[in-house]
Formats: structure tokens, sequence, C-alpha cells
């Protein structure tokens, strides 16, 4: 230890020489969700499925303490069945905005050629350098594995990174390691959408291809990950970059404030080509 | 007896941390600008706990926000610990009671960490590290703001665990 306390800076320099050899195994996915890391997946999961519950009420009793605030005294009585009733309001508009999201989810589920299952979004990621993660609460218990697609009704979410028993962990399509075979639904050129942190590019399209900002981009299914026809976002964007066209997408799912998602139980292996 | 409290203490507020950190303080929500929790225990634990209990959960909770965070095997795990035993080897020297020396090595810790993960990005892949540095330093304020708070919510814990 008094070693530790004397070369700090040689230690630091080991580490930098660990981290540089190590981190590359982050992108080999055959080294995912070792045992450990799955443990400490479900292990975070509780804490989070119990914070992510008690959100809603805290939310309810936050609302509650400042339509308090400055109340008088004798109509606190009256404030009170106000409030309840504010809150009340608050709990069915909440749950009306919740059934419309579900309704088409299951519109979605149902419609899907493969069996999907809901799921909510717990938690997202504790890292400013890699924020295009979430945490949903299902896992291998609900049949989910590794790579699956990941989307709401209003398309393309992402794809399981790691699963735990009871929780798994989703990347982004905005992710910069994210990348999906697509069309451009109108013209059906073909590119790869990848992510960029705040939206998506889609890369390698033809140059004599037809790109027009508005056009919607959709999932080709080549990639074996993500199935055929699932709309990615639209083209906000164009330029030309060598000898190909490069597409600027904005994802049509807002993936900053996602609740419900569906995972489609379609694993990489199982792919088809040309579904 | 009261120092295996007080170690249970420190790797119950990990677990604690993390999980704020991964729902109300996620950087998803929050952007940037959000404290880094676990940071603030790291820097805590080094100027404060013994070394090799302090490494082992500087260890563990840099390795479950690897894990939280997709999985980015050694970033936070190494960038962590090196954090932690640089400031080790400094806080024999320094007075770590001091506010200015709690946030001044709050402040450092930040920079040193994202300079190591910068370092990693650079010359092993050809991941774009997009965090400017006025971003980096805005969060290293943000870490005193929210670190020194905690830091005496921490002291004043453990004491009573201890008493």
């Amino acid at each position: 230890m008094q070693f530790i306390k004397r070369h700090p800076i040689l230690i630091s320099v080991i580490f930098l020489f660990f981290a540089i050899q190590l981190f590359p195994l982050s992108f080999e996915e055959k080294k995912l969700g070792n045992p450990f890391s799955r443990f400490v997946l479900t292990l975070a999961y509780y804490p989070q499925k119990f914070l992510f519950s008690l959100s809603g009420s805290i939310v309810g009793v936050w609302q509650n303490y400042i339509d308090l605030v400055g109340v008088r005294e004798e109509n606190e009585k009256l404030k009170t069945e106000v409030n309840k009733l504010r809150q009340e309001k608050f709990r069915l508009w909440e749950a009306e905005l919740q059934n419309e999201r579900l309704k088409k989810l299951l519109g979605f589920k149902e419609s899907s050629p493969y069996p999907a299952v809901t799921a909510n979004v717990i938690a997202g990621s504790p890292s400013g350098l890699r924020s295009q993660v979430v945490i949903l609460d299902r896992g291998t218990v609900d049949g989910i594995s590794q790579g699956m697609p990941v989307t709401t009704y209003e398309g393309i979410v992402g794809r399981v990174l790691m699963v735990g028993r009871k929780s798994s962990e989703v990347i982004l399509i905005t992710d910069e390691i994210s990348a999906v075979d697509a069309y451009i639904h109108r013209t059906r050129a073909r590119g790869i959408v990848k992510g960029k942190g705040d939206g998506c590019v889609m890369e390698y399209i033809e140059k004599k291809s037809d790109v027009s900002i508005g056009d919607k981009v959709i999932s080709s299914g080549k990639d074996g990950f993500f199935p055929k026809g699932v709309v990615i976002g639209t083209v906000v964007g164009i330029e030309i970059t060598g000898g190909f066209v490069r597409a600027q997408v904005s994802p049509d799912v807002d993936l900053n404030s996602l609740e419900e998602v569906i995972v489609i139980l379609k694993s990489p292996e199982n792919m088809v080509f040309n579904e | 007896m009261n120092r295996l409290f007080s170690i249970l203490f420190y790797v119950l507020l990990s677990l604690l941390f993390i999980v704020l950190q991964t729902t109300f303080l996620s950087p998803n929500r929050l952007g940037v600008f959000y404290p880094d929790l676990s940071l603030i225990l790291i820097v805590f634990l080094a100027l404060f706990s013994e070394t090799k209990a302090g490494a082992i959960i500087a260890f563990g909770n840099a390795y479950m926000t690897d894990v939280l965070s997709g999985y980015l095997f050694g970033l936070h795990t190494f960038s962590r610990l090196a954090v932690f035993t640089t400031l080790k080897g400094f806080s024999e020297n320094v007075y770590p009671q001091s506010k200015l020396t709690q946030g001044i090595s709050i402040f450092f810790s930040t920079i040193f960490s994202w300079f190591f993960v910068w370092a990693v990005l650079e010359m092993k892949t050809d991941i774009e590290f997009d965090i400017s540095p006025v971003s980096v330093i805005s969060q290293g304020i943000v870490n005193i703001l929210a670190g020194l708070p905690i830091f005496w919510m921490i002291k004043k814990s453990n004491a009573r665990i201890q008493a």
C-alpha cells in the first residue's frame, strides 16, 4: 500500500496501459455479459425498479408540496380537496396518455410477424460518455436475449446489448457504435444508419440515388438484427462526401423520453435475408 | 466492528449512488451537467478512507458504472482507480478536512478522469470524443457544488455509525 502512496502517477500510467489494452474487448460481443456483469445488472435491477415505481409517487408528493406552499391555514382543507382532485385529474390524464401509448404498442405488437414483449424503461446510463443506453425491466426470464431489436410504435429504439435475469441493457440507435442497414422508403436507396450521439446519419448511399429532405428511412432487415420495414427516422439534411451521399437522419422516436418499448423476440441467429 | 460497519456503509452508499445515477440523476436525463456521484464517492474514499477497502469499493463502483453504461470495460474501472490512487498519493501531503482541498480534489479528479477517457479513446478507437473542454470544466464545477454537501453528509453519517 505504501507503494501506491509513493508512486501514484506510475500507478495511473499502469492503469492507463491496462485500459488501453482491455477497452477494445468492450466491442467484442462474445465477451459481453459475463456472469459477473449479469449479476451486476440484476443487482441494480431491484433498487432501480423500486425507484421507478416510487418516482410516480414522488412526483405526486412534490406536486402536492408545490401546490401547498403559501396556503393559508383556514383554506388548508379546501386546498387539500382541490389538490386531491388535481392529482386525480393528473393521474387520469397520465393513465389516458399511457393507455393511448399502450394501445399503439399493442397494435404494433400484434402486427409484428415476430413474438414480442413490452417493457418499461426503468433507468439510464450512469456515464456521460455513453449516455445512449437505457435499462429495461425485462430479462432472460421473459425470453429476451442479446441482440434483439427494441422498438416503439413510432420506430426503432435500439438493440439489446446485455441481458440480466430480470433486466436488460439497450443501446440506442443514436449511440456511436450502433449501425442499422436501411433503405430510403420512397426510392429504396440503401445505406447504413449510424448513431452520432444527438441523432443519426445514413452513410454509403450511392451518389446517383434519389434522396430528399423529408424522406422516411426504414430498416432493410439485412443486418440480421432488425426486422424489415420498421421506421428509423426522417432525412433532415443531405451532403455529398466523396462518392457517396450522407444523409442526416432524425429518429422518429423521442429517445430522451422513452417510457414503454417493445422487445421483438427475434434473435440475430434466426435472421432471414430478404424477409 | 466499527471498521466493518464503516466498510459496509460505504458499500451500500456506493450501490445507492449507482442506482441514483442511473435513475434520477442519469446523464440521459440531465445532459452533460449532471453530478457524477460515483466520482464524488471515489474522491471521498481517496481522501478519507483506508487504502485497501477504499480501493476495492472504488473498483466495484467503477465496474458497475462500466456495466450499466453499455459495458465500456475498463474505461471507468481504470480511470476511477487511477483517480483513487493519484489522490491517495497526494492526500498524505494535503489537509483533506479543508473545503478548499476537497473542492480542488473533486474538480481536478473530474478533469483527470475525462483526460484518461480521452487518452484511451484517442489511442485505441475511432470513437469521437465529443465532450468539449468547456463541458468538462462545467461538470467539474457541478461536481464541486454537489460534492461538498455530499462529503459533509457522508462524514456525518459515518461519524454516527462509528459512535
